[in-house]
């Protein structure tokens, strides 16, 4: 099985567009060039195998060459959350211990968390100031390209995806070049994509759902084209017409954003021949309107986990309104069994906890073997997902068994949410839950027990100046009391139960 | 009378997004998407909450950076769309 890098390197002489940003783009041909720059870089600069490069960096063309560039390189890629804030910044760079930070110029964020390290890595700045010494002009495209042998292996640790930045226990996702090798070669099964298609993304490439897009389809020589967000719906249509996308990749509040503020039907999306949807559940109604508004494009419900690479299972679109609300079938390499508290199998139909199987498990998290004997067991991953298993060997989830809160394309654990609520003075003890939003899936509710007069504003100011948006707690309520256990630890599940139950506010 | 578009634009912004009454926390003139002061739920909050201030309604096409970008592009658009 071809790995990442050599599946790029065999477009190397392609003019064909690889990556287009919304007013700059990169061929294949260049874009390999670029990389073996990149590569030539880190070589001068004795980065390679055994080391980490961590990239701060938005969707670009930048964020593609330093990944291939590393992996060519043989160093392993960290790539950082850049809506997160220098708190987190600085615990995932400690923990990490990258060589090279690349980042883009001018972030406050940045500047903070490397003040803040004891050994700050060397760093390259991406964006428009280039006059600078270590700016991406002057490191990068002035260094002569290295020969285009991959020092990149199979077992190689290829990424480290944090999924919290919790400061006793950062979660760092370990995943091989073979493990992301298998996961884009099972996508590539059922999605069968080929150089012919193009795909408009707005998911983060530090997100394994984002990375997956992207790997899976410069792995083929189609065209990415990259949009910063889904602020503005209409642009996004706008560019789905103008490129004459083939496919597109969302979450469920993305095609609720779509379907509910854009007239689909006033553009010409007629070159749309896939979507694919992960990140939790869509409500059938989504579905259903989606399927109206484009009922040329075939939908591809899915299903994983970072842990994973990205992808378990797969609902092929012929099966969408017979299995719907199921999120189908293991891809090709994945087995998939549901297990009972004490491990066993579970029966046809029973629920029980969904654990998987395959060259796509990551190798565990790093420098956290705790959390690595958590979930995996025997070469099994436990996906703390909660699921049935039918007749026809479709899989059903019906709950997480873990805290994290799911609100629009973005994964947040509450403790690094409560631990920035509990520096705040006034607080006395605080829990954080997810509460059912119609449109985000989930969002998040802070419970807060305090002392004197503290308000909503303070708490969510406090927040705002620590935490990425998307973890600023959406609904705060102060409380005289949290449900504990009889050992002290609050109950969370307890928590978010008595909020479901009041309601919003 | 007709209502002043700048401050309630502005006030939504600081009360909704930004938690403080400090009218310095914000300028009219910058991105409010770069800056990550909205993000796409935001956005659409601030539309509703102008919709039903000033009983107008903003069309899909309307949706686009050029005039929601900003306060100072937020308060063009609606001295347009309050004269029309």
């Amino acid at each position: 099985m071809s790995l990442l890098p050599a599946r790029l390197a065999a477009h190397a002489q392609s003019q064909r567009v690889a990556i287009a940003e919304s007013t700059r783009s990169i061929s294949y041909n260049a874009l390999w060039a670029a990389v073996l720059r990149f590569a030539g870089a880190l070589a001068q600069r004795g980065i390679g195998s055994g080391d980490r490069v961590a990239l701060l960096l938005p969707n670009s063309i930048e964020a593609v060459v330093a990944c291939y560039g590393s992996w060519i390189a043989g160093a392993a890629v960290v790539p950082l959350n850049v809506q997160a804030r220098a708190r987190d910044h600085t615990v995932w760079l400690r923990h990490a211990e990258p060589r090279l930070l690349v980042h883009q110029t001018a972030s406050a964020d940045v500047d903070e968390a490397l003040a803040a390290l004891e050994f700050p890595p060397l760093t390259i700045a991406a964006g428009a100031d280039s006059a600078h010494a270590h700016s991406w002009a002057a490191v990068v495209d002035a260094c002569a390209a290295v020969a285009p042998a991959s020092a990149a292996h199979a077992t190689d640790l290829a990424l480290i995806l944090y999924t919290s930045g919790t400061t006793g226990s950062p979660k760092g996702v370990m995943l091989s070049h073979a493990n992301l090798a298998a996961n884009v070669a099972s996508i590539l099964d059922y999605l069968q994509l080929s150089d012919a298609d193009s795909i408009v993304s707005v998911l983060p490439f530090y997100y394994s759902y984002g990375a997956s897009v992207l790997h899976t389809h410069l792995a083929v020589g189609a065209r990415v084209c990259l949009e910063a967000n889904v602020v503005f719906p209409q642009v996004l249509v706008e560019r789905l017409a103008r490129e004459r996308a083939t496919g597109f990749s969302g979450v469920p509040s993305t095609y609720a954003l779509l379907l509910d503020r854009v007239s689909l039907a006033a553009h010409d999306l007629s070159a749309l021949r896939y979507l694919t949807q992960a990140g939790g559940a869509m409500p059938a109604a989504t579905t259903a309107r989606l399927r109206l508004a484009l009922p040329h494009a075939r939908l591809f419900v899915m299903y994983g986990q970072t842990e994973a690479t990205a992808r378990l299972t797969w609902l092929p679109p012929e099966q969408l309104e017979a299995k719907l609300g199921s999120v189908g079938r293991p891809i090709v390499g994945v087995r998939i069994t549901i297990r009972r508290e004490d491990g066993s199998a579970a029966a046809t139909d029973e629920v029980g906890e969904v654990w998987a199987q395959g060259a796509n498990v990551m190798r565990g998290y790093w420098r956290n073997q705790e959390a690595t004997a958590a979930v995996l067991h025997d070469g099994w991953l436990k996906t703390g997902d909660l699921g049935r298993m039918d007749a026809d060997g479709v899989l059903w989830l019906v709950g997480r068994r873990s805290d994290m809160i799911k609100t629009g394309a973005h994964r947040v654990h509450p403790i690094d949410v409560e631990e920035a609520i509990a520096e705040l003075g006034g607080v006395v003890e605080v829990a954080v839950v997810g509460i059912d939003d119609a449109v985000l899936g989930q969002v998040i509710r802070a419970c807060i027990v305090r002392r004197g007069n503290l308000d909503e504003n303070t708490v969510r100011a406090h927040c705002r100046a620590r935490l990425a948006a998307y973890k600023i707690p959406k609904q705060v309520v102060f409380v005289e009391a949290l449900p504990k256990t009889a050992s002290g630890k609050i109950k969370r599940a307890e928590v978010a139960a008595q909020a479901a139950s009041t309601g919003a506010n | 009378m007709a209502i002043a578009h700048r401050p309630l634009v502005r006030n939504f912004i600081l009360g909704n997004f930004l938690f403080t009454d400090d009218q310095s926390a914000m300028t009219d003139s910058g991105s409010l998407i770069t800056t990550g002061v909205v993000d796409s739920t935001g956005v659409l909050e601030l539309i509703t909450h102008l919709e039903e201030a000033l009983s107008i309604r903003v069309p899909p096409e309307d949706m686009v950076p050029q005039n929601f970008d900003s306060v100072d592009a937020i308060c063009a658009y609606l001295a347009r769309k309050t004269a029309s």
